[in-house]
């Protein structure tokens, strides 16, 4: 079989308008993941009572199983919930009006908030205890150091890590193909199979998620060298 | 005003503090001295209960807290009437100098912005560092960080200013620095508990000198009681190994009348 190096561009020609769709499903889960971690370690850091147990579970369930499988619990649980939810309640809607994506981004947003909390916490350990002292020491409270003191920095030495989760993402939204949803690698199976250009088309979407990668790269390092402005601006 | 009653703390097996009685009147300095591993600087820490001592009571301003099972309450309140300098400066690092000296006025004390930023920019105009307001603590060099750290302190207006060591991680040169700051504090009258090692600051701006040894008070005195007229062999030891002048004096009396 010839290579058909024309259509690895025509291919991504089709890629390319699933790219707003695919990022949204990496950023989206990222910032609605951030924010169940800031919840997690609230409940941790002010030890919660009955929900530490909680947030344990979640983490270690979420850490502990694929994404592939956040996704089909979400995709195939959530809709016989939610019509019984709306029959019991007169909504007059079905589970089918919400888009296959919006399962994707709830599993995702479950996922990221798992890794997310670990990342967190692991800044927060990273943090010098002296400062603390030092802002017990002027009389801020507990929850005044934590707000103030070391959850900045604590978020600060953790951009990498994030930068690191959202590129594992990028690439994890590939599996949202099992679900019918038209992301970049789904896309590329879907434009090959009317010529059988398999390998040209994955090509095509190396190259996309490979330049993608490099712009969240870029952007990760903007925002450390901001971040790291008080550091005298080496990181 | 501040007094002090058989401060118990104990790490493990290891007895840190056995038992410390102080009773430290307004304006005054006191330093305490004694080698490492003395428990000087967790008897400093339990004043403001970033150590919890397993017992002792700490009166000040007639309000009495039990140190064994303090109330939240009570730790926040003790820790406002005092402030704390550090060996290490434990500067907020994410924070620009202003803001370091703000933070204890505008979140803790609720001072409005404005306010505090006048009080903190005059503090640190005290300590020599007006032009360095906006420079993050990465860019200062131990003395000026140290000096920030004094400012922080000093701006909450504290009944009683506790110093931990505050040139031990310094070069020698900036040693002198941070002690002329200190110095200018003594003579605002403020009341001051100082954990040093620098002997010639302690007898020269002490009301009193405390000489600490493996958890207990040894010696307790007006600088010219401790340092002059030293009772106890184990303070005379001491200070024979830390203050070159307590050993080279007896020669140079001898040496006198030879030149």
């Amino acid at each position: 079989m010839q290579f058909d190096f024309p259509f690895i561009v025509s291919a991504m020609k089709e890629m390319v308008k699933t790219i707003p769709l695919t990022l949204m499903m990496a950023v989206l889960p990222i910032v609605f993941g951030f924010l169940v971690a800031l919840g997690n370690i609230i409940v941790r850091i002010f030890r919660i009572k009955g929900l530490v147990a909680c947030s344990r579970f979640y983490v270690s369930f979420f850490r502990s199983t694929p994404a592939i499988l956040h996704i089909m619990l979400i995709y195939l649980g959530i809709p016989p919930v939610a019509d019984q939810v709306s029959s019991f309640f007169h909504l007059g809607w079905s589970a089918n009006e919400i888009p296959v994506s919006m399962f994707v981004i709830m599993a995702l947003s479950l996922t990221a908030g798992a890794y997310l909390t670990e990342i967190i916490r692991s800044g927060i350990l990273a943090m010098d205890t002296g400062q603390v002292e030092a802002a017990y020491s002027i009389g801020l409270t507990y929850s005044q150091t934590f707000r103030r003191v070391i959850l900045p920095q604590a978020l600060k030495v953790s951009i990498p890590n994030f930068t690191n989760l959202g590129i594992g993402f990028l690439h994890t939204t590939s599996i949202a193909a099992i679900v019918a949803v038209p992301e970049i690698t789904g896309t590329a199976t879907i434009v090959a199979s009317d010529n059988y250009a398999f390998l040209e088309a994955f090509i095509g979407a190396a190259i996309i998620y490979w330049v993608l990668t490099l712009i969240l790269e870029s952007a990760n390092g903007v925002l450390e060298r901001k971040a790291a402005r008080f550091q005298g601006g080496t990181l | 005003m501040i007094e002090i009653k058989n401060i118990h703390k104990q790490f493990g097996i290891h007895h840190v503090l056995k038992g410390i009685n102080l009773t430290v009147r307004k304006g005054e300095v006191v330093t305490i001295i004694g080698p490492s591993g003395s428990g000087k600087t967790t008897f400093l820490r339990c004043l403001n209960l970033l150590e919890r001592p397993d017992e002792g009571i700490i009166s000040i301003h007639d309000k009495v807290i039990n140190c064994r099972f303090p109330s939240k309450k009570e730790v926040h309140w003790l820790r406002k009437q005092t402030a704390m300098v550090f060996q290490q400066y434990h500067l907020f690092a994410h924070k620009t100098v202003i803001e370091n000296v703000m933070e204890g006025l505008t979140i803790a004390r609720k001072m409005r912005k404005q306010d505090a930023y006048a009080v903190a920019e005059n503090e640190l105009r005290k300590v020599g560092l007006q032009d360095k307001l906006n420079a993050y603590p990465s860019q200062l060099s131990g003395g000026q960080k140290q000096r920030v750290g004094i400012a922080r302190a000093l701006a909450i207006h504290p009944d009683v200013l506790l110093f931990d060591e505050p040139t031990a991680a310094l070069d020698p040169e900036l040693v002198g620095e941070v002690l002329e700051v200190m110095l200018e504090i003594v003579k605002t009258g403020a009341t001051m508990i100082v954990v040093t090692h620098e002997m010639e600051f302690a007898r020269r701006v002490s009301d009193q000198v405390v000489f600490m040894d493996e958890g207990v008070i040894v010696e307790q005195g007006t600088p010219e009681e401790v340092f002059r007229h030293t009772k106890k062999d184990r303070t005379r030891q001491f200070l024979r190994r830390v203050s070159p002048e307590y050993l080279f004096e007896p020669k140079e009396h001898i040496k006198e009348p030879v030149i």
